[in-house]
C-alpha cells in the first residue's frame, strides 16, 4: 500500500469519525441553535438585542412545558396528538372557574388556585382516559389520541358557550395572569414553574425506577415485561404525565392572552412534536432526555423567531419549520441505522 | 489544529456579540409599518393586505407582514417580535377580541401605534383605533331590501343565517343586524336554521347540508359573509334549489362583504342583495390613523366605514363603490 493512500484512508476514516461523533453527540442541537444564531445574525441583526433574547425566553416557556410531556410519551414509543385539545379545555374550564363575568368562584380568594386545580385535573383525566384507551383496550396511540383531541376540541367550543355570548372567556384575575404574563427584573415569573416541571422530569426520568421502565418499555416491550416492569402501568403514567404538562402549559398560555379560548394551543402540535423530535427524542421509542427537549425547543424558537422578525409569508414559515422537522426525522433515522451497526 | 468544546463556546460567543453591534448602528431608513392578519381565508382579507400594501408603498412606507393562522399566541409573539424590530406603527387583525388586549398593551408600553382593520378588539384601558364598518346597519338594509322581495313575491318563508365565529364582534354585528329586521317581520319569516361557521367553510357546508336536510323548504338565506359563496351554491345546486330571480324555486339570498363573486352572483341574478364594505374607505383610514397617531395627533378610537347595500335596483349606480367590482373587472377587463 503506498504512502499517499494510506493517508487518503487515514483521512476518510477520520471523516467518519467526526461524522460519528457529530451525529451521536447530546449537544448536536445546542451547537445547530449556535450555528443557526450566527448564520441569520446578518440579516436580523436585532436577535442579539436583549429584548428577543427575553421575547425567545419567554415563547420557549409554555412550548417546553407540553413537550416535555410529550418526551415521556415518545420515549415509551408512543405518541399524544390530544395535548392541543387538553391545552384548550383546560383553558376554558380554568377561565369559567375565576373569570369576573360570572365565574363559578368570582371574586373569591379561592378563584385562581381552584381554577389551576380544575385545569390540571382535566389534563391529567383526559391523560388517564388515554392510558386506560392504550393499556386496557389495547387501542393504537395514535387513534386514541387522534379521537381525544377531535372530542375535546369541540367540547371545548360546547363547554365555552354556557359562559359567554362570544368565543372567548376573558377578565381572569390579575393573580392568575401574572404567572403567564409578568416578570421580575426582567425574568418571566413563568420561568420558575417550567424549571420546576423540568427539573422534576429530569429526575423522573434519570434517577427513578420509574423513569428506567419507561425507557425498558420504549425499547423493548416485550423484554420489559418478561423482566417485571408492570408495562401497562409505565405506560399510563407516560399519558398521565403529559396529559398534566399539557395542563400546566395551558396555564402559561392562558395568564399570557389574558383569556381562556377553545382555540389556544390548535395550531401548535407540529411545533410540539417537532421540538421533541429536534431534540433527538427518538420516533422509535427507548431513547430521549429533557435536556435534548430543552435544545429541540430552542432551535424550533429560534427559527421561529428569525422568520418573524424576516417578515416571511406564513407559507414560508411553514415550509421552512416543516424541512427542520423532516431533516431532524431523517437524523434520527441514520443515527438509529448506525447505532444498531455499532 | 484541535478546537475543545470550551474554545468552541468561547468563539461562538464573541462571534455572537460582534455580529449583534449592528443593532446599535442601524441606519435609520424607511418607515416601516407591521401588518399582522389572522388569516387570508377570503377574497376580502387578500384584497385588503393588498391594498394597504399598495397605499403604504404609495406614501413611502416599506410593509413587513406576517399571519398568525389564527393562533391568538402566536400573533402575540408577532407583535412582540415586530415591537423588537422597531416598527413604527402595527395594523392588526386579531382572531379574537379579547385574547389580542396583551398585544395592545405591549404596543403601548413599546409607544408604537396599533390599529385594527375591519375588527375591534373587546373593551379595555389600553389604547388603540379600530377601523370597522357598521356591520349592523349594513346588515340591516341588506335583509330589509331581501324582506321587501319576500313580501312583493308573497307567501310565507323558512330562514337560515350563517353566523360567523362570535369572538369575532363583526359576526355579531351582522347576525343582529340580520335578527333586528326579521324578528319584526315573523309573520311571514321563520328562522328554522341558525348554523354556526366559525368562519370556516367546510364548516359551514356541513351546516347547510344538514340545515336544508331538516328543512328542505328553506327559501330565505342570508351567509354573514361572501367568502361563504362556493359552499353555499354547491349545496344549493345538489338540492336544485340554485335558480335566478324570477324562476318559482329561487331562494331569497343575501351575503355581506361585497366580492368579487357576489357580483358575479347579483349581475347574473342569483343574488338579491348583498352588504358592502367599502375596504378601499377602510384601508385608508387605517393608514391615515397610523400616520396621524405617528404624528401625535388624536384619533377617534372607532373609525367608522358607513358600508352600504347593493341589490338588483342599485347595481348600476353603486358597484363603483364595490370593491368586488373592482376585481371583476381587473380579472374580466
Amino acid at each position: 500500500m503506498t504512502a499517499t493512500s494510506l493517508e487518503t484512508e487515514a483521512r476518510s476514516s477520520g471523516m467518519r469519525r467526526f461524522v460519528r461523533r457529530v451525529l451521536f453527540s447530546e449537544y448536536l442541537v445546542l451547537w445547530l441553535s449556535v450555528l443557526y444564531f450566527l448564520a441569520v445574525l446578518p440579516f436580523v441583526p436585532q436577535m442579539a438585542s436583549v429584548e428577543v433574547l427575553r421575547n425567545i425566553l419567554s415563547d420557549m416557556l409554555p412550548l417546553l412545558v407540553v413537550a416535555i410531556g410529550q418526551t415521556f410519551v415518545l420515549i415509551v414509543a408512543g405518541i399524544d396528538l390530544s395535548v392541543t385539545s387538553i391545552i384548550a379545555m383546560a383553558s376554558v374550564v380554568g377561565a369559567s372557574v375565576m373569570t369576573g363575568d360570572g365565574g363559578y368562584l368570582a371574586g373569591s380568594p379561592l378563584a385562581v388556585p381552584a381554577a389551576m386545580l380544575a385545569m390540571v385535573t382535566v389534563g391529567l383525566a383526559i391523560g388517564a382516559f388515554n392510558g386506560f384507551c392504550i393499556t386496557r383496550l389495547g387501542m393504537p396511540p395514535f387513534i386514541v389520541t387522534l379521537t381525544t383531541m377531535m372530542f375535546f376540541s369541540g367540547a371545548a367550543i360546547w363547554f365555552t358557550t354556557f359562559h359567554t355570548t362570544t368565543s372567548s372567556i376573558a377578565n381572569l384575575p390579575h393573580g392568575f395572569v401574572v404567572l403567564g404574563q409578568g416578570n421580575i427584573g426582567g425574568v418571566p415569573n413563568s420561568l420558575w414553574v417550567v424549571l420546576a416541571v423540568g427539573i422534576l422530569a429530569h429526575i423522573v426520568l434519570a434517577r427513578t425506577v420509574l423513569g428506567r421502565r419507561l425507557y425498558a418499555c420504549g425499547q423493548n416491550r416485550r423484554a420489559a415485561a418478561v423482566s417485571g416492569v408492570p408495562v401497562r402501568k409505565v405506560i399510563a403514567a407516560a399519558f398521565l404525565i403529559s396529559g398534566a404538562c399539557a395542563a400546566v402549559a395551558s396555564i402559561l398560555y392562558t395568564g399570557r392572552l389574558q383569556t381562556g379560548t377553545p382555540i389556544l394551543g390548535q395550531t401548535i402540535l407540529l411545533d410540539i412534536i417537532g421540538a421533541v423530535v429536534i431534540g433527538g427524542t427518538s420516533l422509535f421509542g427507548g431513547k430521549g432526555k429533557v435536556v435534548w427537549t430543552v435544545f429541540g425547543v430552542l432551535f424550533l424558537v429560534l427559527i421561529d423567531t428569525s422568520l418573524k422578525m424576516l417578515g416571511l409569508s406564513l407559507f414560508s414559515v411553514f415550509a421552512i419549520k416543516g424541512a427542520v422537522i423532516l431533516l431532524a426525522a431523517v437524523i434520527d433515522a441514520v443515527r438509529t441505522r448506525f447505532a444498531a451497526r455499532i | 489544529m484541535k478546537l475543545t468544546r470550551r474554545q468552541f463556546t468561547l468563539a461562538t460567543l464573541m462571534a455572537a456579540g460582534t455580529a449583534g453591534l449592528p443593532v446599535y448602528v442601524k441606519a435609520q431608513g424607511k418607515k416601516t409599518i407591521a401588518v399582522l392578519f389572522d388569516g387570508l381565508y377570503s377574497p376580502f382579507w387578500v384584497a385588503g393586505l393588498d391594498v394597504i400594501k399598495q397605499d403604504l408603498t404609495k406614501r413611502g412606507y416599506e410593509m413587513v407582514q406576517a399571519i398568525s393562522d389564527k393562533d391568538d399566541n402566536r400573533q402575540f409573539e408577532q407583535v412582540r417580535a415586530m415591537l423588537a424590530r422597531k416598527v413604527d406603527g402595527i395594523i392588526i387583525v386579531q382572531t379574537d377580541s379579547n385574547a389580542v388586549i396583551p398585544a395592545i398593551k405591549a404596543a403601548n408600553d413599546a409607544r408604537v401605534p396599533m390599529v385594527h382593520f375591519n375588527r375591534p378588539p373587546a373593551k379595555t384601558d389600553a389604547f388603540s383605533v379600530a377601523v370597522v364598518a357598521d356591520n349592523r346597519s349594513i346588515t340591516n338594509a341588506t335583509v330589509e331590501h331581501m324582506v321587501k322581495v319576500a313580501k312583493e313575491k308573497g307567501g310565507k318563508y323558512k330562514a337560515a343565517i350563517l353566523i360567523g365565529n362570535l369572538g369575532d364582534p363583526n359576526a355579531i354585528g351582522r347576525r343582529d343586524g340580520f335578527f333586528d329586521v326579521v324578528d319584526k317581520n315573523k309573520d311571514i319569516i321563520d328562522v328554522v336554521a341558525r348554523i354556526p361557521t366559525e368562519w370556516n367553510a367546510d364548516v359551514a357546508f356541513a351546516g347547510l347540508t344538514n340545515a336544508f336536510q331538516a328543512n328542505p323548504d328553506i327559501n330565505f338565506l342570508f351567509t354573514s359573509s361572501d367568502f361563504l359563496f362556493p359552499q353555499i351554491v354547491q349545496v344549493l345546486k345538489t338540492r336544485n334549489k340554485f335558480q335566478p330571480i324570477g324562476h318559482k324555486d329561487h331562494i331569497i339570498f343575501g351575503g355581506f362583504d361585497g366580492d368579487a363573486m357576489a357580483y358575479e352572483l347579483l349581475k347574473d341574478k342569483y343574488l338579491d342583495a348583498d352588504g358592502v364594505q367599502d375596504l378601499f374607505k377602510e384601508a385608508e383610514l387605517a393608514v391615515n390613523a397610523i400616520v396621524d397617531l405617528q404624528e401625535g395627533k388624536t384619533v377617534e378610537r372607532v373609525l367608522l366605514d358607513p358600508g352600504f347595500a347593493i341589490h338588483q335596483a342599485n347595481l348600476e349606480q353603486a358597484r363603483d363603490r364595490m370593491w368586488g367590482y373592482s376585481i371583476y373587472k381587473q380579472k374580466n377587463g
